[in-house]
C-alpha cells in the first residue's frame, strides 16, 4: 500500500513553467526525423492499390536496374526473415508482417519497401516496381463482414470475427423485466484518429561489430524492443532503442512495430542505417493508425424517475485488416462501463469484426470516449422520454460521494469521487439554457450539451487477460532511477520515450517534492532501453501515477540512505533526525548537509554504514496500486484510477447552413491532486480540440464501392484548426485518490473522453424543437440540413 | 511525397515565358505554388518544366484608372487584402479576399494562379464573374462568364498564360457589397458562397444589382435576377446544376446557395443604406 504524501507541497500543484516548452517552442526538439547518420539510406514504401487481391508476381528489375536503388524488399522476403508480429486477441491464424505477404488485406497496405539514396529516388524506383494482381472480393462495412457468406480477410481463421466475448454483470434479465420503462438505440462513431503532425519515422543502424541493432523511433509503445528483437529473431539484449528522441505527437497511434521490424531487418540486411519517414499519404493509408470504428446497440431499462437500473450494451468494432492490439480497446471500456452512473447490472457485448480497411490502431482513451458517446446519448434519450432535465437525470443517477470507494457490476472498484459537486460547481458559472434560448429568439438553431464521464487511469494491462486466456499479463509496471553525482547533481531516469507529455517536469517535480530541492536542479533523462529498467510507456493515462510513483519511491529511497548515512555518522538512530531541504539535522543541533553527505557517500567510505554501498543511487519499479490479479469470473479491477469530467457546452447553428459553432464551453475536471497545473490544461484543452474533430470534422472515409480509402490526406481528413476550437472554461475541482502517492489521478485523456459526446448532445438539443436528432458522428453540416429538410437519404 | 524530376526555370519576361511554355506542351507555369506544389509533391502533375513567373516584372501591379481596376497575375492575394486602394475601387474584392484560405496560403497565392487553376470554391473567381471582369491572357481578353468553363478546366488556349484581371469601374453614388460563404472549416474549400454588389448611381435611376454563386456549381454564376426577392434568387439557382461530394450534396449546396446568397444581399442592402 502506498503512503501518501499530504498537502501543504512546496512544488506539487504548483504553477511552475513547464520544463520542456523552453526546448519544444524554441525548435530545440530533437525527433527521429532529425538523426543523420553517415550512409544513411532511405525508404518509400510501395502500397496496394486493391482492397483485396492476391499477389502473384513482384518484378523490381526496373526499379533495382536505377543507379542509387539498393534494394527492393518483398513480404516473402521479409518473412522467411522475421517472426510474424504479435497480436492481441487469440487468433494465431491471423498472421501479419509488415509487408503483405501473398495478399493484401486492404488499400494502401504495403506490399515492398524500396531502399534508395535519397527518398526522392526511393519515389522514383517505386513507381517502376511491378506487381500483379489478381483481385478477390472484399468487405469494408463491420457488419457485413460478420454476414455468413462474406468475403473472409484472413481465410484461414474462418470468419471476419476476431473476438466475441459476451459478459454479463449483475442481474441484467431481472432488471429488465421489472423495470417499468426500457429503451433502445444505435449510435455510430466514425473512424478518426489523433493524427500527430510528425508522421512515423524511425532510423535504424547495426553495429555489425557489436551485434546490436540501434533504434531510434518515433514511439509510443509499450514493450517495443522486446518485439522487436522477438520478430527479427535477436536476444533482447541486442536491441537497443533510444528513448532520448523526442516524439512529434501520438495520443496512442506511434505503435511502429511494422516500421520498426522492416527498417531493422534493412540496415542489417544492408549494412547501412536506414531511415523511413513516412509521408502523410502513407502514413493515413498504410501507416495502421486509424482509431475504433464503432456501432453500438444500447438498451436501458429505467424506472419513471430517470433511474437507470440495468444497461445492455453491443459494441461492434471493425477492426480493420489485422488484430494486432485493436481488440483491447473494446477491453478497456469494461473498467468504467457505467460511467458515474449507480447501474446495477450490465450486459456486455464485444464484438471486434476484421474487414479490408487499415489496420486500427491504439487512440487517446483506449476506447473509452466512444464508450462514453454511447451511453451518454442513452442519459440524454432517457430525459427525453420522461421529459425530464438532463442535468436532473444525471444528478438521480450519480454515484454519490459517500458511497466510494465504489464497485461496479463489471468488477472494478472506482478509487474516489464526487460528481454531483462537480456538477454544480461547473453549471454555477452560467445558465446556458437562458443563453441558448435567448439564441433561439434570434431564429437560431441553438442547443446545451452535457457529457459526464471517467477518465480511467494509471493504465493497467487487465484487459488483456480478460479478452484473451492465453494472456496472462497482469504486471504494467514504471520505473525511475536517482542518481547523485560527486558534486551533488541529482539526475533522475526514466525509461520510455516522451511525446509531448511533459514527463520531465513531471518527475523533476516528483523527485523535487520528497528531497525538498527545486524541480530546475534535477536533471531528468531518458537513457536507452539496454540502460533502461522495465517500463510500459506512457499509454492509458498512467504517467502521473506510475512514473510519479516510481520517482517519488525511488527518492523516498535515497532520503532514507542520507538519514542511515547521517544517523551513522552522528552516531544516532535514523529516528532522532530530520530531513530538511537535503541537509540533515539532528536533535541535539548538530547536522550534515547536502555536500558533505554526497561527499561521504562519494569518497569518504570510512564515515559510511558498515556494508553499506559507496555511492547515492536509488531506484523504484513501480507496480500498478490494485493490479496484479487475473480476472475472476469475468471481472477484473481494470484501471486503479478514475478521474471524472463534465461538460457543459452551448452550440448554435444557423438553420440552413448548420454550421454547427461552439459558444461556450465549459468543463468542470477532477483528476485529484494536480501536480503541474499547465500541463493538465494543455491536456484538457488538446482533449476537447480532439473531441470537436471527433464530433464535427474527422473521418478515414472509404468508398464503398471501390475500398478505396476517400480521406488520404489533409485535403479530405479535416482537423478542428484554431478557429474551430473555442475559448474554454476549465472549473477545478479536487478529489484526491487514496490509492497514489500524491492523491493524483490521470489527465492525459481529458476532454476527448466526453466533448464528443457533449456536442453531439448539444446538436441534438439544438435539433429537438424541429423533430429530428442524429445518432452518428461526425455529423457534418450538410447531414444535420438534410435532416431539417426531411431529405437525408 | 517528392515530386517527380523535372527542370525549373524562371522567367524574366512574359514573352519569355509565352516562348517557353508554346515550345512544350509538358511545361506548367508556377505562380504562388499554393495549388500546384501539393500537385507535385503528390505526384498528380509531372510537368517536364516548372516555369517560374515571379521574377517577371510588372506582373505584381496593381493599377486603378477611372475605367477599370486591374491585376496582374502575380499580385499576391495578400496585396490585394492590404490595398487601400483596392479596399475603396473594388471593395467586393476587398471583402472576399479574407475567405482565401488563411494568411499564410495568401502570402504566397496569386490572383492569376487563383483564376488559372479554376477550382469550382475559388472566391476569386466568383467575384470575377459577379463583376464581369475579364481574364487577361497572352492569346486574348476573354470574359470571366466565358472563361471558366467547368471544374479546373478553361478557355486558355494551349500554350497561353493568364497575366492579370481586368475589372470595370462603375460610377457609383452608393455602393454597397456582400459576401458570404459555408465551408466545412474557416478557410476551406466553400462548399456555397455568395458575392453581391449593389450600386445605385448619382441620378437615382434603378438601382444595379449583381449577385453570384459560387463553391455550389461547376463554375461560378451570375444570377439573372427578376427582383432583389428571395422568391426571384431561388427561381435563378433553380436551372443551375448543383455539385456534390462526400461533404454535401446537391440538396444542401442549393438551400445553403440561396441562404448565402440572401445574406450577401442583405449585407449590401444594409451598406447601401448606411
Amino acid at each position: 500500500m502506498t503512503v501518501q504524501l499530504q498537502p501543504p507541497f512546496r512544488y506539487v500543484g504548483k504553477k511552475r513553467r513547464v520544463r520542456e516548452d523552453r526546448r519544444f517552442v524554441a525548435g530545440g526538439g530533437h525527433y527521429a526525423a532529425d538523426l543523420v547518420l553517415a550512409g544513411m539510406l532511405h525508404c518509400a514504401p510501395v502500397q496496394s492499390e486493391h482492397p483485396a487481391a492476391r499477389i502473384v508476381a513482384i518484378d523490381a528489375s526496373a526499379a533495382l536496374a536505377l543507379p542509387g536503388v539498393h534494394a527492393v524488399l518483398t513480404g516473402a522476403q521479409l518473412a522467411a526473415a522475421s517472426e510474424p508480429l504479435m497480436n492481441g486477441a487469440n487468433t494465431p491464424l491471423v498472421v501479419r508482417y509488415p509487408l503483405a505477404v501473398g495478399q493484401v488485406r486492404y488499400a494502401g497496405e504495403w506490399v515492398a519497401m524500396v531502399v534508395a539514396e535519397t527518398r526522392a529516388l526511393a519515389e522514383d524506383a517505386r513507381e517502376l516496381v511491378q506487381v500483379e494482381y489478381e483481385q478477390l472480393p472484399f468487405v469494408t462495412d463491420g457488419e457485413a463482414a460478420m454476414v455468413e457468406g462474406a468475403p473472409l480477410v484472413h481465410p484461414p481463421h474462418g470468419s471476419n470475427v476476431l473476438l466475441d466475448r459476451h459478459f454479463f454483470w449483475g442481474p441484467v434479465e431481472e432488471r429488465f423485466a421489472a423495470a417499468p420503462r426500457k429503451l433502445a438505440y444505435r449510435v455510430r462513431w466514425a473512424r478518426s484518429s489523433t493524427v500527430p503532425l510528425e508522421t512515423f519515422a524511425v532510423t535504424a543502424q547495426w553495429d555489425a561489430s557489436q551485434d546490436v541493432l540501434d533504434v531510434w523511433a518515433s514511439i509510443q509503445m509499450p514493450k517495443f524492443p522486446d518485439q522487436i528483437a522477438r520478430s527479427l529473431r535477436l536476444p533482447g539484449n541486442a536491441v537497443r532503442v533510444h528513448y532520448d528522441v523526442d516524439v512529434g505527437g501520438s495520443y496512442g497511434v506511434k505503435r511502429g512495430i511494422k516500421h520498426a521490424v522492416l527498417v531493422g531487418h534493412l540496415a542489417r540486411a544492408l549494412g547501412r542505417p536506414v531511415r523511413l519517414v513516412e509521408d502523410r499519404l502513407e502514413n493515413m493509408t498504410g501507416g495502421d493508425m486509424q482509431g475504433p470504428e464503432r456501432v453500438f446497440d444500447v438498451e436501458l431499462a429505467y424506472d419513471d424517475d430517470g433511474r437507470v437500473h440495468a444497461m445492455k450494451m453491443r459494441a461492434l468494432d471493425n477492426v480493420g485488416a489485422y488484430a494486432g492490439r485493436s481488440p483491447f480497446q473494446l477491453g478497456k471500456p469494461i473498467g468504467a462501463i457505467v460511467g458515474p452512473y449507480a447501474i446495477e447490472a450490465v450486459e456486455y457485448h464485444a464484438l471486434a469484426v476484421a474487414s479490408n480497411k487499415t489496420p486500427q490502431e491504439a487512440v487517446r482513451g483506449f476506447g473509452q470516449a466512444p464508450t462514453n458517446y454511447a451511453l451518454e446519448t442513452g442519459i440524454d434519450k432517457v430525459a427525453a422520454a420522461l421529459g425530464l432535465d438532463r442535468l436532473e437525470v444525471r444528478r438521480r443517477n450519480f454515484i454519490r460521494a459517500e458511497q466510494f470507494p465504489y464497485l461496479i457490476p463489471s468488477g472494478t472498484t472506482y478509487d474516489s469521487g464526487n460528481y454531483h459537486g462537480l456538477l454544480e460547481k461547473t453549471v454555477a458559472v452560467a445558465d446556458l439554457f437562458a443563453e441558448r434560448d435567448a439564441l433561439r429568439a434570434q431564429g437560431l438553431l441553438a442547443g446545451v450539451g452535457i457529457a459526464s464521464c471517467l477518465e480511467p487511469s494509471g493504465g493497467n494491462s487487465s484487459f488483456e487477460p480478460l479478452l484473451n486466456p492465453m494472456n496472462r499479463t497482469t504486471t504494467w509496471m514504471e520505473s525511475c532511477r536517482i542518481h547523485v553525482d560527486a558534486l551533488g547533481g541529482i539526475t533522475a531516469a526514466m525509461h520510455t520515450t516522451t511525446s509531448g507529455q511533459a514527463h520531465e517536469t513531471l518527475v523533476s517535480v516528483a523527485v523535487a517534492e520528497v528531497m525538498e530541492i527545486p524541480p530546475e536542479r534535477i536533471r531528468v533523462i531518458r537513457p536507452d532501453s539496454l540502460a533502461s529498467l522495465p517500463s510500459n510507456s506512457p499509454v492509458g493515462s498512467r504517467m502521473a501515477i506510475m512514473l510519479g510513483g516510481a520517482a517519488v519511491r525511488a527518492a523516498q529511497k535515497l532520503r532514507a540512505q542520507l538519514l542511515a548515512i547521517a544517523a551513522h555518522d552522528l552516531g544516532v538512530s535514523p529516528l532522532e533526525l530530520r530531513y530538511s531541504e537535503g541537509d540533515v539535522h539532528a536533535a541535539d543541533g548538530r547536522k550534515l548537509t547536502w555536500q558533505e553527505l554526497v561527499v561521504i557517500a562519494h569518497r569518504e567510505y570510512f564515515r559510511l554504514p558498515p556494508g553499506v554501498e559507496p555511492g547515492l543511487s536509488a531506484s523504484s519499479i513501480y507496480m500498478v496500486p490494485t493490479g496484479g490479479e487475473l480476472p475472476k469470473d469475468d471481472k477484473v479491477q481494470m484501471y486503479p484510477c478514475h478521474s471524472f469530467e463534465f461538460h457543459y457546452i452551448l452550440v448554435a447553428m444557423d438553420r440552413v447552413l448548420c454550421r454547427p459553432q461552439i459558444r461556450r464551453y465549459i468543463i468542470g475536471h477532477d483528476c485529484g491532486q494536480v501536480i503541474s497545473p499547465d500541463v493538465v490544461k494543455g491536456m484538457t484543452l488538446g482533449g476537447i480540440a480532439h473531441g470537436i474533430g471527433a464530433a464535427l470534422l474527422e473521418e478515414f472515409s472509404i468508398d464503398a464501392q471501390t475500398g478505396q480509402p476517400t480521406a488520404a490526406s489533409f485535403m479530405d481528413y479535416l482537423l478542428p484548426s484554431a478557429h474551430e476550437v473555442p475559448p474554454v472554461e476549465i472549473v477545478h475541482q479536487t478529489t484526491r485518490s487514496p490509492l497514489t502517492v500524491f492523491g493524483q489521478k490521470g489527465s492525459g485523456e481529458s476532454g476527448y473522453l466526453g466533448s464528443p459526446a457533449a456536442i453531439a448532445g448539444a446538436i441534438n438539443d439544438a435539433l429537438a424543437p424541429h423533430g429530428v436528432r442524429v445518432d452518428q458522428l461526425p455529423m457534418r453540416p450538410a447531414l444535420l440540413s438534410d435532416l431539417l429538410e426531411g431529405t437525408h437519404a | 511525397m517528392k515530386p517527380a524530376p523535372f527542370e525549373y526555370i524562371r522567367a524574366e519576361t512574359v514573352l519569355q515565358a509565352q516562348e517557353w511554355l508554346a515550345a512544350d506542351p509538358e511545361a506548367r507555369v508556377i505562380a504562388g505554388g499554393q495549388t500546384l506544389m501539393p500537385m507535385l509533391a503528390m505526384r498528380l502533375v509531372r510537368p517536364t518544366r516548372v516555369i517560374d513567373i515571379a521574377g517577371i516584372a510588372g506582373l505584381d501591379e496593381i493599377a486603378v484608372t477611372a475605367d477599370h481596376v486591374t491585376l496582374g497575375a502575380m499580385v499576391r492575394q495578400v496585396a490585394v487584402e492590404r490595398s487601400a486602394a483596392l479596399a475603396q475601387a473594388l471593395p467586393l474584392l476587398s471583402k472576399a479576399i479574407r475567405f482565401v484560405g488563411h494568411p499564410p496560403t495568401r502570402r504566397r497565392g496569386t490572383i492569376g494562379g487563383s483564376v488559372a487553376n479554376a477550382d469550382p470554391a475559388a472566391e476569386i473567381a466568383l467575384v470575377a464573374m459577379t463583376l464581369g471582369a475579364e481574364v487577361l491572357t497572352t492569346a486574348d481578353a476573354f470574359a470571366a462568364r466565358d472563361f471558366f468553363l467547368a471544374p479546373m478546366t478553361t478557355a486558355l488556349p494551349a500554350g497561353a498564360m493568364v497575366t492579370g484581371l481586368r475589372f470595370p469601374r462603375v460610377a457609383a453614388a452608393r455602393r454597397g457589397t456582400g459576401f458570404a460563404e459555408v465551408a466545412m472549416r474557416q478557410g476551406d474549400y466553400a462548399m456555397a458562397a455568395a458575392a453581391c454588389e449593389l450600386v445605385l448611381g448619382a441620378g437615382g435611376e434603378v438601382p444595379s444589382l449583381r449577385l453570384g454563386i459560387g463553391g455550389a456549381t461547376p463554375v461560378p454564376v451570375l444570377l439573372d435576377l427578376a427582383a432583389p426577392t428571395r422568391d426571384a434568387v431561388a427561381a435563378a439557382l433553380a436551372p443551375l446544376e448543383m455539385m456534390h461530394d462526400p461533404n454535401a450534396g446537391a440538396g444542401y449546396r442549393r438551400r445553403a446557395a440561396l441562404a448565402l446568397a440572401m445574406q450577401a444581399l442583405d449585407e449590401a442592402q444594409r451598406e447601401v443604406m448606411a
